[in-house]
């Protein structure tokens, strides 16, 4: 049996980092906006998505999050005119990441207020437990 | 219940005089008896490992092989149980003191 305010620590901060990695990912998208491929008419990049599952622990006896799976985005790529770019085919085509900078900022701020809300309980948690500690002393 | 309190706790024999101490807290039937002496030592030793926990998980963290939010886990985790282990010692120095004052 586990103290399910120990649990909530444990769940808050597997929290953290399911979305810490998907900031990271969101950067990784980001950086990578404009990478083409490296070759004349290759692949460029491929924007990156990341799914969040349940995962029960039995250390914790409770359902923490964990990364599911890092995919590939299938959306075609965005093909631009550029006949002067290395990665140009025989019609001087570029294809170009299916990034949207757009979406992705809105992704990172969903992340940074998940994020933000798990703090939050780790923050109320200890709070919880130590103002209990603090009922043994004095 | 608190965790780090909970196995101690349960280690005392209820029927020993610190009863009055733990009454209420234990759910758990007592296993092994044991004196004051060697509760102290457990709370102390809990303490201790959960500390050298905490500050290997920093020393990986600055090694860069642990995540900033594991470090953190570890460290609120160890200052949590030490916490807990200094306020039962206060507490039962405490009531052990008071025994050894009364007034025969």
């Amino acid at each position: 049996m586990i103290d399910p305010l120990q649990a909530s620590l444990s769940i808050a901060s597997s929290g953290l980092e399911a979305q810490s990695a998907r900031i990271r990912v969101v950067s990784e998208n980001m950086a990578n906006s404009e990478s083409t491929g490296a070759t004349a008419g290759a692949a460029p990049y491929a924007r990156k998505t990341i799914t969040f599952e349940g995962e029960m622990s039995r250390a914790v006896g409770a359902e923490l999050v964990k990364v599911k799976n890092i995919g590939t985005d299938r959306t075609p790529f965005r093909i631009e005119h550029d006949p002067g770019n290395p990665a140009a085919d025989q019609n001087g085509d570029v294809k170009l990441p299916n990034v949207n900078v757009l979406v992705e900022m809105a992704d990172m701020r969903e992340a940074n207020r998940s994020y933000e809300a798990n703090l939050q309980i780790l923050k109320q948690t200890q709070g919880l437990v130590s103002m209990t500690i603090d009922l043994l002393k004095g | 219940m608190i965790p780090a309190i909970g196995p101690i706790l349960s280690a005392v024999d209820p029927s020993s005089a610190l009863d009055v101490v733990t009454k209420g807290a234990t759910g758990a039937s007592a296993s092994t008896p044991t004196d004051f002496g060697q509760m102290l030592t457990q709370v102390a030793t809990d303490a201790v490992s959960s500390l050298q926990k905490g500050e290997a998980t920093a020393i990986s963290g600055v090694q860069g092989k642990a995540s900033v939010q594991q470090v953190v886990e570890a460290v609120m985790n160890a200052q949590e149980n030490l916490q807990t282990a200094i306020a039962i010692r206060d507490k039962l120095v405490a009531a052990y003191q008071e025994v050894s004052r009364m007034a025969i």
